[in-house]
């Protein structure tokens, strides 16, 4: 019955692979895709917390820190619950990191605050002896990106419909009219701080990196 | 039987023997224990079966000759015969092929392995034997436990001494002074999360406000103010809080402020949630309350 397929390398080698890939649709791609979705309570990143998130990025502190508690006691104990796949539905990309130089951060808004983090990002060695983390004394005078951060908000909602409300739109306009509420956020961390610079840079409209990132780290939980 | 075959099992007996030969050599007795006599009789057992076959196969190849239909299609001269198949093979293949399928579209999506799952049994079989062993664990124990925890879980705030790093954290290494006792009999105090409700301002004044704050402060040593009354209704008779109202004063109440956090003058302490454990809260209880003496 086969004889035919025998005959004809191209045709066998397809048939193999279907006969393969089998047992891989049906195991992995079900799980895969039932894993990828968000979860039932996630909320979608404010554009503040975008902003940090790309701050983030910048200084890398993947170098050094990973964003994925694996689900062994010794991280458990440490650090909370294990991650979940579905908490990363928003992130783009996700910052998952392999490399602990520094502890694990998927859920140091459980366990830090943010004036220990102002703190500790001026001077981490200062709060823990030894730290060998850098310093990111230009964070609390460099601006945050906040406007490419809405952007970022108003595309994936265009473009993956990641749930941004419908106030989310582009323009000018959609910015100008969503811009008081990051101030708004903005304000509300830089109250719990103790920089004079930070807080004056705050109450004239701008966001300083360091209050962009804490947000990003807050809402790490 | 032919001389090949005579050949064969001789070269087995051979083997045999000389196993046994090393074997008792290395001063094993084979018939003290029945695994011992299980694997000389498996070793014998291999042996000779695997000469017979190979015997059997060589004679086979020597005087067999090929017989049947030949398929269509042949490499380069090389052809194959359409011989049925060993039945005990086919029925074997097929029966894994059906397994196969069971398990595929039933056994692992619904029986599935999952990491988590094992992950969640351990943690849960663990936790249940930590708390066993260290139900009834003793101070010094507890002390040492409450230590580690510490120096993983607070120390970045509270400092490693707990001296709450020059007014960073609370300082642990004392307990509320007279003045900052009068200071909360004074204004109140809603600073922790496990009693939304706060404690009231002016729940006593003047000397009888000094009494009170010089004997909590004091440790609750000595005569106890008759106007203790006034806080035994929310904290006890002897201050060590009562659940849901209010917190021990004896000392820091670790249990309210590690699983709810506090947010007061110095600053804002997490929440630590379920995150600490019963036995680990005693054990940071034993470690803290050392400090402050
Ligand atoms: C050279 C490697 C390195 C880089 C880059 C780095 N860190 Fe760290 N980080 C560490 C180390 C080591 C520690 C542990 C010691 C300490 O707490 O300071 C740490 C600790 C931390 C902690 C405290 C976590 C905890 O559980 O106590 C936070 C928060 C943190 N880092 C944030 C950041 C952020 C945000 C950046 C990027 C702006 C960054 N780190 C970049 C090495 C690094
Ligand atoms: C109505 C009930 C009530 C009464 C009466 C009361 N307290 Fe309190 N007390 C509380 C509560 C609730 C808290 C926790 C406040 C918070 O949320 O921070 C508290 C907190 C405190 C604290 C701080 C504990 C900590 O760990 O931060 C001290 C000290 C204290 N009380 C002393 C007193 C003294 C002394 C009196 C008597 C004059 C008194 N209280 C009377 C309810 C009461
Ligand atoms: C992110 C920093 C931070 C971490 C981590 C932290 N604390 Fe605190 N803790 C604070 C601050 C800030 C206060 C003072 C709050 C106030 O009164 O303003 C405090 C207060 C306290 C108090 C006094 C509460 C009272 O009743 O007045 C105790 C006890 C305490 N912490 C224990 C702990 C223990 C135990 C841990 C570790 C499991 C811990 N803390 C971890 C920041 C922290």
């Amino acid at each position: 019955m086969f004889h035919w397929l025998e005959k004809n390398p191209f045709f066998f080698a397809s048939a193999i692979s279907i006969v393969i890939s089998f047992a891989g649709l049906i195991e992995i791609v079900p799980n895969f895709s039932k894993a990828a979705r968000p979860l039932v309570d996630l909320k979608p990143r404010t554009v503040l917390e975008l902003a940090g998130k790309e701050v983030y990025k910048k200084d890398n502190c993947i170098a050094c820190h990973s964003q994925l508690i694996r689900p062994f006691k010794s991280e458990t104990d440490r650090y909370g619950k294990y991650s979940l796949s579905g908490e990363y539905a928003y992130d783009r990309p996700f910052l998952w990191g392999s490399k602990r130089t520094g502890p694990d951060l998927h859920r140091v808004g459980n366990y830090r605050t943010t004036d220990w983090h102002e703190a500790h990002m001026k001077n981490p060695s200062k709060i823990v002896p030894g730290s060998i983390m850098p310093a990111y004394k230009h964070q609390f005078t460099n601006v945050a990106d906040i406007e490419t951060a809405y952007a970022e908000a108003v595309t994936v909602r265009n473009v993956f419909h990641t749930p941004y409300g419908p106030e989310f739109k582009s323009g000018k306009a959609a910015w100008e009219a969503h811009k008081p509420k990051v101030l708004a956020d903005a304000k509300k961390i830089a109250d719990e701080m103790q920089d004079e610079g930070v807080k004056k840079m705050v109450a004239e409209g701008k966001v300083p990196e360091i209050v962009a990132l804490i947000a990003y780290l807050n809402s790490l939980k | 039987m032919n001389s090949l075959m005579i050949k064969t099992l001789g070269f087995a007996a051979l083997l045999i023997l000389a196993t046994i030969f090393v074997v008792t050599k290395l001063n094993i007795d084979i018939f003290a224990d029945s695994v011992n006599a299980l694997t000389i009789a498996g070793a014998i057992a291999v042996a000779t079966i695997t000469s017979a076959v190979a015997a059997k196969y060589i004679n086979q190849m020597k005087t067999d000759t090929t017989s049947g239909k030949l398929a269509e299609e042949n490499w380069d001269g090389i052809g194959e015969y359409e011989n049925e198949l060993p039945s005990g093979w086919a029925y074997t293949f097929l029966a894994v092929f059906m397994w196969s399928m069971w398990y595929g579209l039933a056994g692992y999506p619904i029986w599935a392995y999952s990491q988590i799952g094992e992950y969640n049994e351990e943690v849960l079989a663990y936790n249940a034997k930590f708390e066993e062993t260290h139900k009834n664990a003793s101070e010094e124990t507890l002390k040492e436990m409450g230590e580690s925890i510490f120096l993983v879980q607070c120390q970045q705030c509270h400092g490693a001494t707990g001296d709450g790093l020059s007014g960073r954290a609370q300082d642990l290494t004392k307990h509320y002074s007279k003045e900052e006792v009068l200071n909360i009999i004074k204004n109140g105090q809603n600073a922790l999360g496990a009693f939304p409700g706060g404690m009231p301002a002016g729940m006593a004044s003047g000397a009888d406000a000094e009494a009170i704050a010089a004997y909590v402060a004091g440790g609750f040593k000595g005569e106890k103010p008759a106007a203790f009354a006034a806080c035994a209704s929310c904290h006890g008779a002897d201050g060590k809080g009562t659940p849901m109202v209010a917190p021990s004063i004896h000392g820091y109440d670790i249990h309210n402020v590690v699983s709810k956090g506090k947010k007061g003058k110095i600053g804002r302490m997490p929440a630590f949630g379920s995150m600490i454990t019963p036995v680990q809260e005693k054990a940071l209880t034993a470690y803290v309350q050392s400090l402050a003496k």
